[in-house]
Formats: C-alpha cells, sequence, structure tokens
C-alpha cells in the first residue's frame, strides 16, 4: 500500500495545490518512512439487520436515526474496522517532536493511508457479496446522530482489540490513531454505484 | 511443568481452542465467554473433558478476558474466575493421572500508554485481581498469552510473580511479518520475557504452525527457557461470511512435530484447533523428548520494540546527553516541566545515530523517583532505542525500572555493599544488564588490578542473585588524564582484562578523559578510537560531536565490522575538506529564487520565504561574519520575511506546511543570530507560553505545530505534553508567572477537561489569558466554556501571542 503526493497533499490543506520542491521532497521522505511503520490490519464481519437492531445473540447495537436512514431497506450489514497500526503513531510522535512541518505533513500521510486501507478493505468485502448485492458508503460512530458511545458495541461484536489491534479510550477515542470503524450496508437489487 | 517435563522426560501437551469450542455450541460475537462458567458450565467442562481424552496434559481456564479492564458480563468477575478453576479441576480429576489447570490470561483490550489512554499500573492491577483469584481457586500455573504489546506483557507477567507463586508460561502473538503489534520481534520478546524470568516462553494465535517454524528457530537460538507453542490450525479463510480454519489435525500434528524438532517443547492449538488436532498432535509425537537449546549467552536489551546487543565482536553508543549535569538548558527544562526540550534532546541523538539513550534526571531539588519515571515515559514515546537508566537513587531506579517498556540497561551498580545490595535484586526481578563501576568503599583503584577484582566481586554478588556475567557491563571508570598522567593506560588495559578476563561486555564515558584541557574534542576522539581498538563494547557519548562519530565509523570500517564499508561510505559519499568556509555564505541563493525575489531583499530573507531552513542558517552565518549587528539581522531580514510569509497564509496564497516550513527556516537563522546577541536576557525571547493538551485527549499533533509555529516566531514555550491534568497546568503557569495558557482538545468527550482546565486557571492564576484550539471547537463553542481567545490555526495564535507579549 502506497499513496501519492496528491492524495496526501488532500490532508495537508492545500486545497488543489501540489507539493513541490523542498516540500515535495520532505514530504516523500516523510512517506517512505512513514510506510516502514505500517502495520495494517483489518476485520469485518456481516450481520442481519433486523427490529431497527444489529443484533448477535444478548448484544444489541441499536441502528436508528441518521444511520437508519442511511442504510435504510438494507437487510445485512457488514461492521467494519480497519487500523494502519501503532507503530504508525509512534513515528508520528517522533516527527512531530522537532517540526511542525513534518508533524503536519506525518499527519497527512496517515490520514491518507487510513483512508486507502478502507477503500481497499470495501473492495475485499465486495468480492464476498452475492453478484446481485452492492455496498453503500461507510458510516461511522459520531456521523450524524449515530452515537460516539456505539463504538464500544460496534469493536465488540468485531472482537476489534483482539482481531485487529484497535481498541478505545475512556473517552471513546480509537487507539492507534489512524483507525475507522463503521456500518457499511448491503443493498439487494440493481446496483446504484 | 518443567518438573513434569523433567520426570517423564517427553514433550508436554497443551490443550486446543476454548473460543471457536465455544462458538461451536453456540456462543455468538460479541456475547462475553465467560458468563459460561457460571451460566452453562457443562459445556465449558465437555471442553476441557475432551481436550484431556485427545491426550493435553494441562487445560486453559476459560479465562481470556477475565480481567477488570475488559470483562463487562453482569456477574462479579472473581465468581465467574473461581467458577472457571473449578469447572477445569473438576475436569482434571475426572481425567485421573497428573494432570494440570492454567489459569488463562489474555489482554486486557486496552492500549497502553502512549499509544493508548491505558495505564501500566491499572493493567498491572486487573492483572493482579485475575491472577489472585485463580490462584486462590487453585491454578497449578498461569499462562500469559495473545499479547501484542511488550509492555502489557510486562504488567502481566509482573502481576502474576506478584499474586501467586505459581510457574508462568507467557505466548505472543506474531503477526504474519514476525512481529508483535506494537512492532515488536523475536529477539526483543525473547529479551525482555528472559529478562522478566518466566518458566517458558513462545508463540501462540496468528497462523498455523508452518508460518511458527521460523520464529521458534529464531528463539530457540535466542533462549534455553522451554519454548510453549499454539498455534492456530491456519490461517482464518472467510467462508460464506464466517471465519473459518482449514488445517486438518494430520496437517496440523505434522507441523507441530517439525516445531518440536526446531525446539518446542510445550505444544498445543489455539484458535481453529479441536480435541481432534491435540489426539493427532499426541499421535505424532508421544513421548519424544525435548530437543535441548542452549544458546551462548548474550547481553540484549530492549525498548518495547527493539533490541540492542551489546557484543564481545561490536561496539555500540549510548547517547550521554539527557543528563543535566553541567547542562543549563536540561536543568531548567527538567525544572520548568518542559517535556518537548527533553524529547527534542532524545530525537536528535538517536538521528544522529545512538543506539541506546542514558536517561539521568538527578537535579537537586527534585523528585527524582517522580520525574525520571515520567521522563522514560516520554523519551519511550517519541523513540524505540532502548534506555539506559541512570540513577543513584533506588527508589527512583525501582520505580522507573517497573514503568519501563522493555529490558533496560541499569547505570549503575558499584563494588560498595550498600549499592550492591540494593541494585541488584531489582536488576534479577525486572530483567536487565546492569553497568558495574569498579568503585567500592575504598575508592577507584589506581591500578587495572584493583578494578578487575571489584568487578569480579560484583560478579559473585551478582550470582547470587541468579545474575550471569553477560547481565553486566564493567565501567572500568574514565579519569582525568590531566589529574593522572597513568589514567588512559590504566583504562586500555582494565578493558582488555575485563573482556578477557571475565569474559564481560565494557562501557566508558569516554569525554572525562580530556577534562581540564583544552581541545578537547581531539582528545576524547582519539583515546575513543584507542578504547575501542581495545576492546569497548559501549561507549557513552555525544552522538551529535561529529568527531566522536567519526571515529565510531572509522574504527567499524577498519575492523571489518562495517564489512563492505556500506556505512563509511554512505555516510562519507559528498565529504570534502572543510578547511574554507566560504564569507559569502556556502550556497546563496536557492535555485528558482532570483525572478520573483525583490532586488533588495537579503539572502536570508530569500531563503525564509522559500522554506529553506540550512539556506537561512548558512546565509545568517554569512551576514554576521560580514559584520552585520545581530538585532539588525533579525528587525531587517528574519521578521519582515516572516511577516510576508503569514500575510500570504493569512490571504490564502500560502498554505500551512509552507507557512511551517518558512518558520522553521526563521528559526534556524534566529538561532545562529541568537549566540551572538550581547545577552541572553535582552528580551527577545517572548513569553513564556504555557501549552497543553487536556486530560484524556492524546492527540497532539495540532498543539505540536502550534508550539513549533511559536517558537519560530520567538516565544519561550514550555510544553507539558498530552493528556495534562488542570492541576498540572495550574502548577506550571504559577511557577512560571505566566500570562498565556494555551490548550487543545480534538475530541467532544475532551472539551470537558478543557472547560474544567479554564476555569482552574482563572480560579488560581489571576491575569492569566487561556487560548483553545482544537479540531471540534468553534468561537462561539471556545467563548461558551469561559476561554479568552480562540486560535482558528497555527497563525491565529502567533497573532493572538504577539498581541499579549508586544
Amino acid at each position: 500500500m502506497t499513496v501519492d503526493l496528491a492524495e496526501i497533499a488532500r490532508y495537508m490543506r492545500m486545497g488543489a495545490s501540489v507539493p513541490e520542491g523542498e516540500l515535495a521532497a520532505r514530504v516523500e521522505k516523510l512517506r517512505d518512512e512513514a510506510l516502514g511503520t505500517v502495520r495494517a490490519a483489518r476485520i469485518w464481519r456481516r450481520f442481519k439487520v433486523s427490529d431497527g437492531a444489529i443484533k448477535s445473540g444478548s448484544v444489541r447495537l441499536e441502528i436508528g436515526g441518521t444511520l437508519a436512514q442511511h442504510i435504510a431497506g438494507c437487510q445485512d450489514a457488514f461492521l467494519v474496522c480497519g487500523t494502519i497500526g501503532s507503530a504508525f503513531d509512534a513515528f508520528q510522535r517522533r516527527a512531530s517532536v522537532s517540526s511542525g512541518v513534518d508533524a503536519l505533513v506525518v499527519q497527512a500521510i496517515g490520514a491518507a493511508l487510513i483512508e486507502k486501507w478502507m477503500d481497499e478493505t470495501e473492495d475485499e468485502i465486495r468480492k464476498e457479496l452475492a453478484p446481485d448485492e452492492s455496498l453503500v458508503s461507510r458510516y461511522s460512530p459520531g456521523y450524524g446522530d449515530f452515537p460516539l458511545a456505539a463504538q464500544r458495541t460496534l469493536l465488540d461484536l468485531l472482537d476489534a482489540p483482539r482481531c485487529a489491534g484497535v481498541s478505545l479510550t475512556d473517552s471513546l477515542l480509537m487507539v492507534p490513531s489512524k483507525s475507522v470503524s463503521a456500518v457499511i450496508g448491503v443493498k439487494k437489487g440493481m446496483s446504484s454505484e | 511443568m518443567t518438573d513434569l517435563m523433567a520426570q517423564t522426560g517427553r514433550v508436554l501437551f497443551l490443550d486446543g481452542g476454548m473460543g471457536t469450542q465455544l462458538q461451536a455450541k453456540g456462543l455468538q460475537p460479541g456475547e462475553v465467554p465467560e458468563l459460561w462458567n457460571l451460566s452453562r458450565p457443562a459445556d465449558v467442562r465437555a471442553v476441557h473433558e475432551a481436550y484431556f481424552a485427545a491426550g493435553a496434559d494441562t487445560v486453559y481456564t476459560n479465562t481470556f478476558g477475565a480481567n477488570a479492564a475488559k470483562y463487562h458480563g453482569d456477574a462479579p468477575l472473581a465468581d465467574v474466575i473461581t467458577a472457571a478453576v473449578g469447572i477445569a479441576r473438576e475436569a482434571a480429576s475426572a481425567a485421573g493421572r497428573k494432570r494440570f489447570v492454567a489459569l488463562d490470561v489474555g489482554p486486557t483490550g486496552r492500549l497502553l500508554k502512549p499509544s493508548g489512554d491505558f495505564e501500566f499500573d491499572a493493567a498491572y492491577d486487573a492483572f493482579a485481581e485475575q491472577v489472585a483469584v485463580g490462584a486462590k481457586a487453585g491454578a497449578d500455573l498461569v499462562v500469559v498469552e495473545t499479547m501484542g504489546d511488550t509492555y502489557e506483557i510486562k504488567a502481566a507477567v509482573l502481576a502474576a510473580k506478584e499474586n501467586s507463586s505459581l510457574p508462568v508460561i507467557a505466548t505472543v502473538a506474531l503477526g504474519e511479518d514476525g512481529k508483535l503489534l506494537t512492532g515488536a520481534d523475536v529477539e526483543c520478546v525473547a529479551a525482555i520475557l528472559e529478562g522478566l524470568r518466566v518458566d517458558a516462553l513462545g508463540f501462540n494465535c496468528g497462523f498455523g504452525p508452518d508460518l511458527m517454524l521460523p520464529y521458534v528457530r529464531r528463539l530457540a537460538a535466542m533462549t534455553s527457557l522451554p519454548i510453549a507453542v499454539k498455534p492456530n490450525a491456519g490461517l482464518p479463510q472467510v467462508v460464506d461470511g464466517r471465519t473459518v480454519f482449514t488445517v486438518g489435525p494430520e496437517e496440523f500434528a505434522r507441523d507441530v512435530a517439525a516445531l518440536v524438532d526446531a525446539g518446542a517443547s510445550i505444544v498445543g492449538g489455539c484458535c481453529g484447533t479441536t480435541p481432534a488436532h491435540i489426539a493427532a498432535v499426541k499421535a505424532a509425537l508421544g513421548t519424544r523428548a525435548p530437543k535441548p537449546h542452549s544458546p551462548a549467552p548474550r547481553t540484549i536489551i530492549a525498548s518495547g520494540s527493539r533490541a540492542v546487543e551489546i557484543s564481545m565482536d561490536d561496539t555500540v553508543i549510548i547517547g550521554e546527553r539527557i543528563n543535566p549535569t553541567g547542562k543549563k538548558k536540561l536543568k531548567a527544562a527538567l525544572t520548568e516541566g518542559d517535556v518537548a526540550y527533553v524529547l527534542r534532546e532524545a530525537v536528535s541523538q538517536a538521528d544522529a545515530g545512538a543506539h541506546i539513550l542514558d536517561v539521568n534526571v538527578g537535579v537537586p531539588g527534585l523528585d527524582e523517583p517522580a520525574v525520571l519515571d515520567s521522563t522514560i515515559q516520554a523519551v519511550q514515546s517519541v523513540t524505540d532505542l532502548p534506555l539506559q537508566i541512570d540513577t543513584s537513587d533506588p527508589k527512583a531506579l525501582e520505580r522507573a525500572l517497573r514503568h519501563y517498556n522493555g529490558k533496560a540497561l541499569v547505570n549503575s551498580v558499584n563494588g560498595k555493599e550498600e549499592s550492591m545490595s540494593a541494585v541488584l535484586p531489582l536488576v534479577a526481578k525486572y530483567g536487565g544488564a546492569v553497568v558495574a563501576l569498579t568503585l567500592d568503599e575504598a575508592g577507584i583503584p589506581p591500578i587495572a588490578d584493583g578494578r578487575i577484582a571489584i568487578a569480579k566481586k560484583i560478579l559473585a554478588r551478582g550470582a547470587e542473585y541468579g545474575l550471569k556475567p553477560s547481565d553486566f557491563v564493567i565501567d572500568v571508570l574514565c579519569l582525568a588524564v590531566s589529574a593522572d598522567a597513568q589514567s588512559a593506560n590504566v583504562i586500555l588495559e582494565s578493558l582488555q582484562r575485563a573482556r578477557c578476563e571475565l569474559g564481560c561486555r565494557t562501557c566508558l564515558g569516554v569525554s572525562n578523559i580530556s577534562f581540564g584541557l583544552p581541545a578537547r574534542p581531539l582528545l576524547n576522539a582519539t583515546f575513543y578510537t584507542m578504547a575501542l581498538a581495545n576492546g569497548l563494547s559501549a561507549g557513552i557519548v555525544n552522538p551529535l560531536a561529529a568527531d566522536m562519530m567519526t571515529a565510531y565509523r572509522a574504527f567499524r570500517a577498519l575492523t571489518a565490522k562495517d564489512a563492505t564499508c556500506a556505512e563509511w561510505i554512505e555516510h562519507f559519499r559528498e565529504w570534502a575538506p572543510t578547511s574554507t568556509v566560504s564569507a559569502t555564505g556556502g550556497k546563496s541563493a536557492a535555485p528558482g529564487v532570483q525572478g520573483d525575489a525583490k532586488q533588495t531583499e537579503s539572502p536570508i530573507s530569500t531563503a525564509i520565504r522559500h522554506g529553506l531552513k540550512s539556506d537561512a542558517a548558512t546565509a545568517a552565518k554569512a551576514a554576521l561574519a560580514n559584520g552585520a549587528a545581530a538585532l539588525d539581522i533579525i528587525g531587517n531580514d528574519i521578521v519582515p520575511a516572516l511577516e510576508v510569509v503569514g500575510k500570504g497564509f493569512e490571504a490564502g496564497t500560502m498554505f500551512l506546511p509552507q507557512l511551517l516550513m518558512a518558520a522553521e527556516a526563521a528559526g534556524a537563522a534566529f538561532e545562529v543570530v541568537r549566540a551572538s546577541l550581547p545577552t541572553r536576557d535582552d528580551g527577545s525571547v517572548r513569553g513564556p507560553i504555557i501549552m497543553a493538551t487536556v486530560k484524556g485527549d492524546i492527540h497532539d499533533i495540532g498543539k505540536n505545530i502550534c508550539r513549533a509555529l511559536l517558537e519560530n516566531y520567538g516565544f519561550k514555550v514550555i510544553d507539558l505534553g498530552r493528556d495534562v491534568s488542570p492541576e498540572a497546568v495550574v502548577t506550571a503557569a504559577l511557577r512560571e508567572n505566566a500570562r498565556l495558557v494555551g490548550l487543545s482538545a480534538l475530541m467532544t468527550t475532551t472539551v470537558g477537561a478543557m472547560e474544567e482546565t479554564i476555569r482552574l486557571v482563572h480560579e488560581r492564576v489571576p491575569g492569566c489569558l487561556v487560548t483553545v484550539g482544537g479540531a471540534v471547537l468553534t468561537s462561539d463553542f471556545a467563548e461558551k466554556i469561559g476561554a479568552d481567545h480562540y486560535a482558528r490555526n497555527a497563525m491565529g495564535l502567533v497573532r493572538y501571542a504577539e498581541s499579549i507579549f508586544p
């Protein structure tokens, strides 16, 4: 997995412009170092959605509000969680000790990498779909009115600490920091994507 | 266990998967498996019985997640653990001949600091409770398994040893690249676990026995302890939306037999393995005797993710700069709690090529145990180099050793009885290698005979605590040649003899040799070379001193340690004699600059506007050499260039990365010029500004960017780090008499802590303003929680700071 300068620049608050010269060299160097620290992991699992929830034995993840609208009509949904790992966080901490530029650039590299990793993960998930099924876009705790507190149940259902090395802080922050969790609805019928 | 191995003379058999067996009986994803110990004990017992029937000597209790940090069932945790041990005990008794019950201890499911927010001590407490209850309920041994973080393993093993007298087996889960989640490799894990004195160590989960083979071989080359393996039934595969393991019993048994040939002697299975797998392993191995492995002892220390060998055949560099002796700035930083300064010292030494970093915080009046502890944790958060814990206070040493992630180098023990009886037991308990200073109650012997005799005495005392010669690094002590003409000769002879007569590695604080003489760097580098030629294993040196690094690199190139001279070539590829320094400042303007620069713009301004750090510094040096006054350079070149860039950013024609690059270049030029300002206290430094990321928030990129920019604009910033309590902010603000505090919060869940910090600062530090920033904040919200100012971005913060400190 790698990311190019334009993808990184999108997360560097540089609008549509792409780094050049000295900055480009710095981004490339940091990107190559960062890639050496990436230990990407992911886990996903397919569940039934019924009565406004995903149920697994005695465990229940509520599917309401904006999330319910987002996956309206989906009888199944994937729960997914991915990360680029905690060694990247260590690299990011080190990079940000002495240079604001490096801090900003590494932050952007991480954002670009996890986004790419999750896109690749969705591609893998698509391979498990029946021919008449398609995925709706990812929806994460904290979006809309899907509560951040749902994060705990979502990660429990995936056994994410063990299977992907992703866990939560007391303030419901996912760690490692470059991690994504989401609900992805499965649509039946003609694909709209 | 190991007794049984000795009695039977054969490999021991563990059970197979528990979780996958319970899932087959109906356990659903997300449900708490341990609750079945109370609600469905017969099902749990049936799993144990099936494994005993298949030939297992030992089963693991159904307590993988039964620690207070992870468990969230509705029955009391102690009941769940007690029931689990009871069920396994019943199954063991029913099985007849001697069978064992292992208390299964899995991870907390929380990420420990620094990547997460979970405290080492909290993890320890969770494991301690689990072990105490399990031991009381009658477990025969403790297994710490499926660990992915060396720090968490350390908490669990310490908890097991301090809360029971049971044997401990520790196994880790490797990823497909042969490393733990946190990046430790096999060598690193082996060093740490051997140091913690586990009874057996190895691997479980992760993948099948075929992929485990190379790692078992590597482990057998590192340790003479028994090796335990519990592989999965192959890699997990998804079939029809379900996770399945596809390696059958026969194939599994064949591959496990290969692990035994490679040195494993305690074998079982993990995810996807069944009683049939264990029966097949038992059938394949029967009474096979373990294959002994006893590699030559090595001296290896480690961080949580990197092992470094202190070798008889090569030499490593211990960076000496985090030691306040004679360092005014570091002393001030430690006193002020300016974590960022210390971290920069750590990172710059790592970048310069140090292999190990010494950490000493001995400043009179400081609470050394507390400061050493927090400094070590902070340094470990930004570098993976192993650390040398440098203190003469046994209390500080114990606290630091306990919280250190990895296997540390301890600096130091000496031949005084008081020192040996305080330090050696700590090294034996927590693991580590220890620097042995060849001095005792009678002082430092003037000749080599005396120093070697003291080293022998320390080794002998160490043996009483189970420490081997390879656990020691002998420091024969470097005294100034200006005070004793024979000093260097005695040191060199002692180095040789420590190596040849004692079979020990050596270290030395090299630069003491030149104390009291002029041109110290020249003497130091020459003496360093001589010490290396006499077998020095580890030089305690300043890695930022070019002469020392050159001596190190030259020595390795000349003695076939840098075999193809690859490192030498890499480092000196562009080397040129430095006897002539251009008075016009080397490389002048940057490529492509001429066209767009104002005709009158100085090279300094140009370099700053283009973010060229080294060019800016070079141009500043040249300007000084040409007679420009320092204050003029600041006022005419540096500040105006920064102003142009700042305006560009505010106007949207420049972006944040470019602003930061320019600010860094300005900072580099400023650093050059500041050295030649008339006095340091000329008011050219504004501030101080106290900065912190609030309690509960561990993301500090935004704060770090702001700090860097402020510093480059000439402000003094005291950076308290991340996850900082309101009280700590107030303490620093009061001590510094601060007029401005900057707080950052990233999450909605931590804005409460920010509000509390603002309230406390306003209440206790009259006249101190608070500015806030962070992803979740808005101007309105900042006002609502009582902040005096909302910093929309880093430049906004600089502008505000300029208004406070005109």
